[in-house]
């Protein structure tokens, strides 16, 4: 897709950024490279990352190059606030799993997945329900990554789509791939310095460069009356409440952000993932005004893709230094997330796969890295097809998200109400998945009674999400009224109202059917779990002494293991 | 409203600045505890 209009790059100039950055990024983990590393440190570092590595580390995981895009996509369709509906309700899924975070960590300070808190739980069917989803979820993101690297070089340069997916996987790979988790909580930092420095240069060059704010008020006059009101419903129906309801489920089901809940110390939770909220926030809706600045200036998206928006920005009104910056700044927001990815991958099979179900608690921490470092390698191979192939992933997204819809409710309760069994987590997910399929391709007839029934499922899912976010910060009956609250004004609005919006209606059947599913069966069991035995199930695997750097003279050596550490 | 849009349209990348700074400062912080107690960043 190489275009005429965008400014080129020469391919020896984009072939020496690549390098510049893999290279470099390489470099910085042979800093923390071990030749015997540990296992556990592999997955999750040594459970104490500190408030400044966990917050940038976090920030710049969430941060993937479909932010920037899918932001000034919003905001050159929805106008003045396009950009806050997209940003906002992506910093809020970081904001809004941080309570229950805690909790996670609490019941299970030694887990590496949240998988293994709920096997110890539970046992292995919902644990690989949970572990089955993040891998879905992961292998997509990196694929979605991959291809935005492509699409980048080929429209920046003369090299193809095909060489930018091969160098940007390879290139995360090859940093990732000996210390795993180490290596990219090490680099996101740096990558995500290097993403915030250019973002604060290049929003304000743009806008000053295509006039400054004068010529954006002059522009106003271009939008439609809904795209200039900052309280647009269009903007609110069509961009922010899908946003709104995945904002549980995109957290619960990712392993990305479990992991980091998991290897930062316990401490600075709450400070490393409001930073990150803030952070990636602000990135993300200043980016995103680069598309309400084409908007107001009548910019038609380059072929008609609004991937071009903020590439066309650049190009259009900056010298080439600063599209090199923004190439960077694009290569590292994709680098960081596919790096995190990979790792999420690695810990799960490792933990989850081989450590929970395949050794069943006589894992061997030295297979356990090569399960790791192979997966690593064969999710490279796959996520390098699939973007290769350019295949079609609309029907693996829409199961994705039911799924992680489903399994929110039953992975919540299961830390906090003890009465939670392992079939009616399991039972409850599949019976949403079931409903979620009979309402999202419409195989009844939703104008009649079936309508109605799903409705009133979805309202149950509404009254879920606004209870279990309020329940997250305010306790219990806080959550339960502002449950009830949400679930009728639910029943009120979306009668006869929600059966024209399948998607929206069928995301919301699956949080709530297996809520309803999930709360009748726990009700009916007469299980007490005590909660202390997670500790006890979930431990390390590695036992071998951690290998120090040297110590200067006077300095105690520290050689304790990390299971004594804790 | 020149002023308010330009406001609305800098704010970000100057929260970021800021996000940056405490970042970077808690990083060093992060490093010099963990070089007191002889153990590794990550």
């Amino acid at each position: 897709m190489n275009s005429e209009t965008l400014y080129q790059f020469s391919t020896l100039t984009v072939v020496l950024l690549l390098l510049a950055f893999y290279g470099g990024t390489y470099l910085m983990t042979l800093g923390i490279r071990k030749k015997n590393e540990d296992a556990d440190a592999f997955m999750v570092s040594n459970h104490r990352v500190g408030f400044g590595m966990g917050a940038a580390s976090m920030t710049a995981t969430w941060i993937w190059a479909a932010s920037f895009y899918a932001a000034a996509t919003s905001g050159y369709t929805y106008g003045v606030s396009g950009p806050i509906h997209y940003g906002l309700w992506g910093a809020l899924m970081i904001l809004f799993i941080y309570p229950f975070g805690r909790r996670f960590r609490k019941l299970a300070p030694n887990a590496h997945t949240l998988g293994e808190l709920i096997h110890a739980r539970h046992g292995s069917s919902s644990q690989l329900i949970l572990a089955f989803s993040n891998v879905l979820g992961s292998i997509i993101s990196l694929m979605v990554n991959f291809t935005a690297a492509g699409a980048l070089v080929s429209v920046l340069s003369p090299l193809s789509f095909q060489a930018g997916v091969i160098i940007s996987g390879v290139g995360v790979l090859f940093y990732t791939l000996w210390s795993g988790f180490r290596a990219s909580v090490l680099t996101d930092f740096a990558q995500l310095v290097a993403l915030m420095a250019i973002a604060v240069v290049i929003i304000p060059a743009v806008f000053f460069a295509m006039g400054g704010p004068s010529e954006l008020v002059a522009g106003l006059g271009n939008l439609t009356a809904e795209q200039a009101n900052f309280f647009s419903s269009e903007a609110i129906l069509k961009q922010g409440a899908p946003f709104f309801v995945a904002v549980l489920a995109y957290a619960i089901g990712n392993q990305t952000i479990s992991q980091r809940l998991f290897a930062v110390n316990e401490d600075h939770i709450k400070p490393t993932f409001l930073t990150a909220t803030i952070g990636y926030g602000a990135i993300v809706i200043g980016l995103g005004m680069i598309g309400l600045m084409a908007l107001t200036l009548g910019i038609q998206p380059l072929n008609g893709d609004m991937n071009n928006l903020i590439p066309q920005m650049v190009s259009g009104y900056l010298p080439p230094i600063f599209i090199a910056l923004f190439f960077i700044l694009v290569i590292g927001s994709l680098s960081s997330t596919a790096d995190s990815d990979l790792s999420a991958l690695s810990a799960i099979m490792m933990a989850d796969v081989y450590g929970k179900n395949i050794a069943r608690g006589k894992a061997d921490p030295k297979r356990m890295l090569l399960v790791g470092r192979l997966t690593m390698i064969t999710a490279t191979a796959a996520g390098i097809v699939f973007a290769s192939f350019s295949l079609d992933i609309l029907v693996m997204l829409v199961f994705v998200g039911a799924l992680w819809g489903a399994i929110v409710f039953p992975v919540i309760a299961s830390c906090f109400w003890n009465r939670v069994t392992n079939q009616a987590f399991t039972v409850s997910v599949l019976v949403a998945m079931v409903l979620f399929c009979i309402a999202r391709f419409e195989l009844i007839d939703l104008a009649g009674p079936g309508g109605l029934f799903f409705e009133l499922l979805a309202s149950i899912g509404g009254g879920v999400i606004i209870g279990l976010m309020v329940f997250g910060f305010l306790g219990r009956a806080a959550g339960f009224i502002a449950g009830i609250l949400a679930l009728i004004a639910m029943l009120v609005f979306a009668t006869d109202f929600l059966r024209d919006y399948t998607v929206l209606l069928a995301s919301l059947t699956a949080y709530g059917t297996s809520t309803l599913v999930c709360v009748v069966m726990s009700l009916t069991s007469r299980e007490e779990f005590d909660f202390d035995t997670i500790r006890e199930r979930v431990g390390d695997y590695d036992d071998t002494p951690i290998e120090e750097p040297v110590a200067t003279p006077g300095d105690t050596p520290v050689t304790a293991n990390l299971a004594s550490q804790r | 409203m020149t002023t308010l849009l330009a406001f609305y349209v800098l704010i970000w990348p100057a929260m970021t600045l800021g996000v940056l700074v405490v970042i970077c400062r808690a990083v060093m912080r992060d490093r010099r505890q963990a070089r007191e107690e002889n153990r590794e960043l990550v």
